[in-house]
């Protein structure tokens, strides 16, 4: 026996059966799903990538406390990428006898390389533009309102005449929540000249560049070692905090759909797999009568599935390349502009992935044939239960584990899938044993058609507790992504509600507080939220100061070099919640100190730490009572470290307040009235956000389609898997004078059932994995499930697989009963 | 034939299955097509022999007793008929003899190999090589068509005119125009010559047949039966039928009978 030339026969011929192509098709839509979400996933992200690189100019910034070395300029240019150099320093402007602190920014003419900057002319007209040329500024609204100015009139920075030609109206990296001021955008030459940038200025810096993702990879990574010191790379994607937190949960929808696509597919491969070893079992035995050998035929089945996963994968990934490229095209608003080339890495992995959960689950049943007697040819003895526990079967367990884990990118996610997809398994069994018990001891009250399909259920016990946890597992995994994930998906959105604060103040005085706050509330204001705000500087952690070069994040530097920021709160604000610890004990006498979780993974903090800070002239020690995770896309003014009130009101502060206005209100009386505070916009980062939302949104509907297509080849499989002896007993109910109407009715009896208890488990399931998801990964405020639409699920459920179980057998019941008796 | 004749074999090196010519002292030639026991086993010429083979299986209600000392000899180019009623222990002592089980006592000689010597691989290769089977049911594989059906034994031989011979070992059951149809579009004695093609295609030594016209109708049994026998006398085959057919009983040169697994008489035709 040459077996791989017999695995290529046996699949040749095999392939016209049913098991084979639901295996087949299991597989080709398990590799598909991952391939086309993870191929999405990956474009969309790199698309949000981009739309935050438009956000602070170019796709990657290096910054330093110095001018930037030319070589380090040429060595982009040479690489084909575009440069601008830009640096922002405070500096009084003035107009007469106005003066007014302002965040200058100098940039060459090739600012901004990514996004929009837009100005307002003279005649009021809104231009895109480029940086101003030498001897003109732009200026934003508040720094013309405090100095009475407008488009066309001269201020002064440094001593040196410039003309104003424009209002801006956007710039990118215009929502930095921490600009000491408002902005003045001038050319760099004349700062140079003027010498605004000469040693020993505080300016900040910056050069951007811009190109195609792979040459401004392979640049970061060339330059890191030759950095001058104090210079840091910056990438867009840690630099905007709010967006990263949005697309987080955005890639987490994704992955939960794609992985719930992949694993309905594995249950569908596994219940094939078995009816596949089922009909093997007479064939193997038959080839060991006929002299193959155990080891010869164990390795043509793996040789044939091997056969079997090598065109299917491959047919996955191009189905799946194919179908992500359609929703591309299809969804074309949901990736404007740039359009990321296809990374080939998702198709790999999906690849692997499908192989793994093919042999994973397919292998345990054929493995078993290993142990057909060849005497099973004279004599179909019952197959020997199994009275040891069987090691096999872990490994689908372990490979939907596996898959789970790794698919997930984040331990909550895949914890709560496992634990729940476990729960529903159980479920299943228990409730099912229960059930089939309570058939046998009550079912003789049953009309006798019903009494037969319920009966069908209880002698079959084995293979119903398989079909109804599979067909459990599907329809949990199918409301998870149906009913659940919409619902998720609404909370999101509910997250940024109409009301979402859209313009932030800072520098608000004591004095001026009260005032304030009628002034926003006339201007009809709403969600104010006004927090003090100390700026001080780390000093040390437990007793040590902290060295930059001792951490490996790098993002640790900025803290270390730079201000810290720290507001205090009687109650735990809004859009935080407590990890470890409690909130401020009231009575203490000692500073107590709350941490975000950024700070235990960047400084390896935990609870009883010490922290010393220097705010003025004071250095407090403050104890880490409690640790907190912050949703940085609440659009509320958050804080990384948050001292107690008594601490807090002890030390020199201003305030920072957030509320919403309607985007065209007119804000320029309050930069008049309030000429020491700052006013930020947040409409154009909160626009993206809301665009990232819809975006996955809609991606998820996409993805939704997936495990649709894989939760009914999983009830197929399901139905499959018994139908052989369904229509040798329907034959043979025909041969003793049933009606059809007596078959049709045992059939909807027997699966309606099956429907109700599966679909029950699985709204139970999905309920309890929906509350464990919104809670523990997505961390919404309030969620609760859509119970009336999971109680649709049942309904569903139950109508879905009666039908499905009817128009498998009605082709049974027409059938002449002797063609099917003759075929045993 | 005596004791001397079977000295002069062995000592002229004359193998198992052989075909020799032996002259006698008055130098007349007689060829042997079959020979008595005591000889076949002296030179070593037995297709078949069993020695006190008994099975027992546990079962619900304690150990039952399936066969019990059963010993007899199949020379070479022998036909065995295994009579006896449902539940006599027929099946279970043809899967003994095609080693397809082990016996729980006694020891069994299949092509002048010693089963009990073999493990499970062994068995399978000695199998393959030199036994054909035909059953009851036809155990026809439903995925495979006819042809397919019956390349199967020179397949795992990897034998690579598979498909030709299995086209002339059909066309030799008159099933030449049926053989891309499966095993469900063809009628059960159809069904059963493609399972005699099967069992032929490869010229094993021995063929085992349990029931071959046991799920027939008479006249279809009767095709069946008389197929059977002019395929095994065409390839000289030896032939261990297990058969409640008595009119297929009588056409084997001796008949076995079991009752309750214990030999109840052994007939020489």
């Amino acid at each position: 026996m040459k077996p791989l030339a017999f695995a290529a026969r046996s699949l040749r011929r095999e392939f016209r059966h049913a098991e084979l192509a639901m295996l087949a098709a299991a597989l080709v839509l398990a590799v598909a799903a991952l391939t086309a979400v993870a191929t999405l996933a990956n474009r969309v992200e790199r698309t949000i990538v981009a739309s935050a690189a438009e956000l602070i100019g170019g796709d990657l910034g290096i910054a330093a406390g110095r001018a930037l070395p030319p070589a380090l300029i040429e060595a982009a240019q040479q690489r084909g990428l575009a440069t601008t150099q830009v640096a922002d320093f405070p500096s009084v402007v003035f107009a007469g006898e106005a003066s007014r602190l302002a965040d200058i920014r100098a940039t060459d003419a090739a600012f901004p390389l990514r996004g929009v900057l837009a100005v307002r002319d003279a005649h009021g007209a809104e231009q895109i533009v480029h940086a101003p040329a030498p001897g003109s500024v732009y200026a934003e609204p508040a720094v013309l309102a405090a100095l009475a100015l407008k488009v066309g009139d001269r201020l002064q920075i440094g001593g040196r005449d410039l003309v104003v030609e424009g209002e801006i109206t956007r710039a990118p990296d215009s929502a930095n929540l921490f600009r000491l001021a408002p902005r003045v955008l001038m050319n760099l030459a004349d700062a140079e000249s003027i010498g605004l940038l000469a040693a020993g200025s505080r300016a900040r810096h910056r050069l951007l560049v811009a190109g195609d993702e792979r040459t401004v990879a392979d640049f970061s990574a060339a330059i890191k070692s030759t950095l001058p010191a104090g210079a840091e790379i910056t990438t867009v994607e840690d630099a905007q905090q709010n967006l990263r937190g949005a697309f987080e949960r955005g890639g987490s929808f994704l992955r939960l759909a794609a992985l719930l696509a992949a694993l309905l597919s594995g249950v569908a491969i596994a219940l094939a797999a078995q009816r596949f070893a089922r009909r093997k079992r007479e064939e193997v035995a038959l080839l060991r009568c006929l002299g193959a050998r155990r080891g010869e035929i164990l390795l043509a089945l793996l040789l044939e599935l091997g056969l079997l996963a090598l065109p299917a994968c491959v047919l996955g990934v191009l189905v799946g390349l194919a179908l992500q490229q359609i929703v591309f095209v299809l969804a074309g608003d949901l990736l404007p502009g740039t359009t990321p080339s296809i990374p080939l890495e998702p198709s790999f992995a999906a690849f692997a992935v499908g192989a793994a959960v093919l042999f994973g689950f397919a292998l345990p049943p054929l493995l078993r044939l290993r142990d057909v007697e060849p005497l099973r040819v004279f004599r179909r003895d019952p197959d020997p239960r199994a009275g040891r526990f069987d090691a096999l079967y872990l490994l689908p367990v372990v490979v939907a584990g596996a898959l789970i884990a790794s698919g997930a990118g984040d331990a909550q996610l895949a914890l709560t899938l496992a634990l729940g997809f476990a729960g529903v398994a159980l479920l299943t069994l228990v409730l099912g044993l229960i059930l089939l018990r309570f058939v046998r001891s009550a079912g003789a009250r049953l009309p006798a058609a019903l009494r037969f399909g319920l009966a069908n259920l209880a002698r079959r016990r084995t293979l119903s507790l398989l079909q109804a946890g599979a067909l459990a597992l599907s329809l949990t995994a199918f409301a998870v992504l149906a009913v659940i994930g919409p619902s998720l998906l609404a909370s999101w959105r509910a997250e940024l509600p109409a009301d979402t604060p859209n313009y932030f103040l800072i520098n608000l005085q004591t004095g001026q507080r009260t005032a304030m706050q009628q002034r926003l509330s006339t201007l009809g204001a709403q969600n104010i939220n006004v927090l003090p705000l100390a700026v001080g500087k780390l000093v040390a952690i437990n007793g040590k100061t902290p060295k930059a070069e001792d951490f490996a994040d790098r993002r640790a530097a900025n803290w270390i070099n730079g201000e810290v920021r720290v507001s205090w709160s009687v109650d735990l604000p809004p859009a935080n919640r407590l990890l470890q610890g409690r909130w401020f004990d009231p009575a203490a006498d000692k500073p107590q100190l709350s941490i975000d979780q950024m700070w235990v993974d960047m400084f390896g903090m935990k609870l009883g730490d010490t922290m010393t800070l220097r705010v003025g002239e004071r250095d407090i020690d403050a104890v880490v009572t409690s640790i907190r995770g912050v949703r940085w896309d609440s659009f509320r003014a958050n804080f990384f470290l948050m001292l107690d009130a008594r601490t807090g009101d002890a030390l020199a502060h201003s305030y920072i307040a957030s509320f919403h206005l309607p985007a065209a209100t007119p804000l320029a009386s309050l930069s008049r009235d309030f000429p020491n505070v700052s006013l930020i916009d947040l409409n154009q980062i909160l626009d993206r956000v809301r665009e990232i939302v819809g975006r996955v949104s809609r991606a998820v509907v996409w993805v939704l389609g997936f495990s649709l297509a894989a939760g009914l080849l999983v009830l197929l499989a399901a139905l499959a898997a018994t139908a052989d002896e369904r229509r040798f007993e329907a034959a043979l109910l025909r041969t003793l004078g049933a009606h059809s109407s007596q078959l049709s009715a045992a059939v909807l009896g027997e699966f309606a059932a099956l429907g109700i208890v599966a679909g029950g488990i699985a709204a139970l399931g999905s309920a309890a994995i929906g509350t464990a998801l919104a809670r523990r990964v997505f961390h919404f405020a309030s969620y609760l499930p859509p119970f009336a639409a999971l109680l649709a699920v049942v309904f569903a459920a139950a109508v879905l697989v009666a039908l499905a179980g009817w128009l498998a057998t009605r082709r049974i019941a027409r059938a002449a009963p002797i063609t099917v008796l003759r075929r045993g | 034939m005596d004791v001397r004749a079977a000295d002069c074999c062995a000592a002229a090196g004359v193998a198992a299955g052989d075909k020799f010519v032996l002259k006698t002292t008055n130098n007349k030639t007689r060829k042997f097509f079959s020979m008595s026991e005591e000889i076949a086993i002296e030179i070593g010429n037995e297709a078949i022999g069993a020695d006190k083979v008994s099975k027992t299986v546990d079962g619900p209600d304690g150990r039952l007793t399936i066969l019990e000392d059963v010993s007899f000899r199949v020379a070479r180019g022998d036909s065995l008929a295994i009579v006896g009623a449902s539940g006599s222990g027929k099946t279970t002592l043809l899967g003994l003899l095609a080693g397809l089980d082990r016996p729980s006592a006694g020891s069994i000689v299949l092509a002048g190999e010693k089963l009990d010597a073999l493990d499970e691989e062994a068995r399978a290769h000695l199998r393959r090589r030199r036994v054909g089977f035909v059953f009851q049911n036809f155990h026809l594989l439903p995925a495979l068509n006819a042809e397919e059906n019956v390349m199967l034994p020179l397949e795992l031989d990897g034998r690579a005119d598979a498909r030709e011979r299995a086209g002339d070992a059909l066309a030799r059951v008159g099933l030449a125009a049926r053989r891309h149809h499966y095993p469900a579009q063809l009628s059960g004695g159809e069904q059963q010559r493609v399972a005699l093609a099967r069992a032929f295609v490869h010229a094993p030594e021995i063929l085992f047949a349990d029931e071959p016209t046991g799920n027939l109708d008479q006249r279809t049994g009767a095709v069946v039966g008389d197929l059977l026998f002019a395929l095994n006398r065409e390839h000289g085959t030896t032939l261990v039928l297990v058969t409640h057919d008595a009119n297929l009983a009588a056409r084997c040169a001796r008949r076995l009978g079991l009752i309750a697994g214990r030999i109840a008489d052994a007939a020489t035709a």
